[in-house]
């Protein structure tokens, strides 16, 4: 994704993964979200979630770190968010558990002026077992190539 | 403790205020978020965005802890499905205090699990001028009261 003129709808992109430790589940939880599922080992066993899991939050904000560090977005091309949308948790992501990321080009909507458009991404999160954890709909506005030029 | 059975729609729970620090947006940034406008108030690509901005997902995740210290912590919160949609309509910037508002939008016990049901909830993010920053549309999960 390195230009919006060089994005074709339906590429898919391999993110890479990353293991959320309980430390990591709890370090991040303790500052933003500190629910008894989130932070309290022990305590999480008696909550429908049968033991500790990561924040939603925490989840999302890895998932965006993995696609940043492809470099597909940078801070030539990138001009921000204005949001996401049908984000789904599916599945608790625990404690040992290895994410892998990856994306899917959904749509490209071009702005009326030309410089820029709006990329459309499916971001899809799966753990080790290879079930989906995570989806979501994010919307990367990125600039355009100049015409005429590379 | 907080219930289903205890909110209601067109209720509207202000949450406590948050002053935002260049630390604390580099900090995150560094973290979770690492593209120049959120990390280096020097950066060339910085001016563009008119100074050091928060990352969007930092605001998202200042909005969970304001929920979670105004009433989630003590409630019967069993965790969410998800977020219909979330807008970042406004930049943050340094020694801005966000400010922090949740809409009951719906209340809907489950039909299948009695225990239980959803709110749906209009969430909203706005700084010190009162400019709504960012909104979230997203159903929780609550137990009944017993």
């Amino acid at each position: 994704v390195s230009a919006y003129d060089a994005i074709a709808v339906g590429e898919t992109h391999d993110f890479g993964s990353y293991e959320f430790t309980a430390e990591r589940i709890v370090g991040f939880a303790r500052r933003f979200d500190p629910q008894v599922f989130h932070v309290d080992a022990e305590a999480a066993k008696a909550t429908p979630y049968g033991g500790l899991i990561a924040s939603g939050i925490h989840t999302i904000a890895l998932t965006f770190r993995l696609f940043l560090m492809t470099g597909a977005l940078n801070a030539e091309n990138s001009l921000g968010s204005p949001g996401f949308d049908e984000l789904k948790w599916l599945k608790p992501v625990r404690p040992g558990d290895t994410l892998r990321a990856a994306g899917e080009v959904l749509e490209l909507r071009p702005s009326k002026a030309g410089d820029r458009g709006i990329v459309r991404l499916r971001y899809s999160t799966y753990n080790q077992k290879g079930e989906t954890v995570f989806t979501v709909i994010g919307n990367q506005i990125v600039r355009r190539r100049p015409s005429g030029k590379e | 403790m907080r219930s289903l059975d205890d909110f209601t729609a067109g209720e509207t729970i202000v949450h406590g205020d948050w002053p935002l620090t260049a630390e604390a947006i580099v900090a995150f940034a560094a973290e979770y978020d690492p593209q120049p406008f959120h990390l280096d108030a020097a950066a060339p690509r910085t001016a563009l965005t008119g100074g050091l901005v928060a990352s969007g997902w930092h605001v998202a995740a200042i909005f969970m802890r304001m929920m979670c210290d105004s009433f989630l912590l003590d409630s019967t919160c069993m965790g969410s499905p998800g977020v219909d949609r979330l807008q970042w309509l406004k930049p943050v910037r340094p020694g801005d205090t966000l400010v922090g508002r949740t809409i009951v939008v719906e209340v809907r016990p489950s039909r299948s699990r009695p225990d239980r049901g959803i709110v749906r909830f209009r969430h909203e993010m706005a700084n010190q001028h009162g400019e709504t920053v960012m909104t979230i549309d997203n159903p929780i999960l609550f137990g009944r009261r017993p």
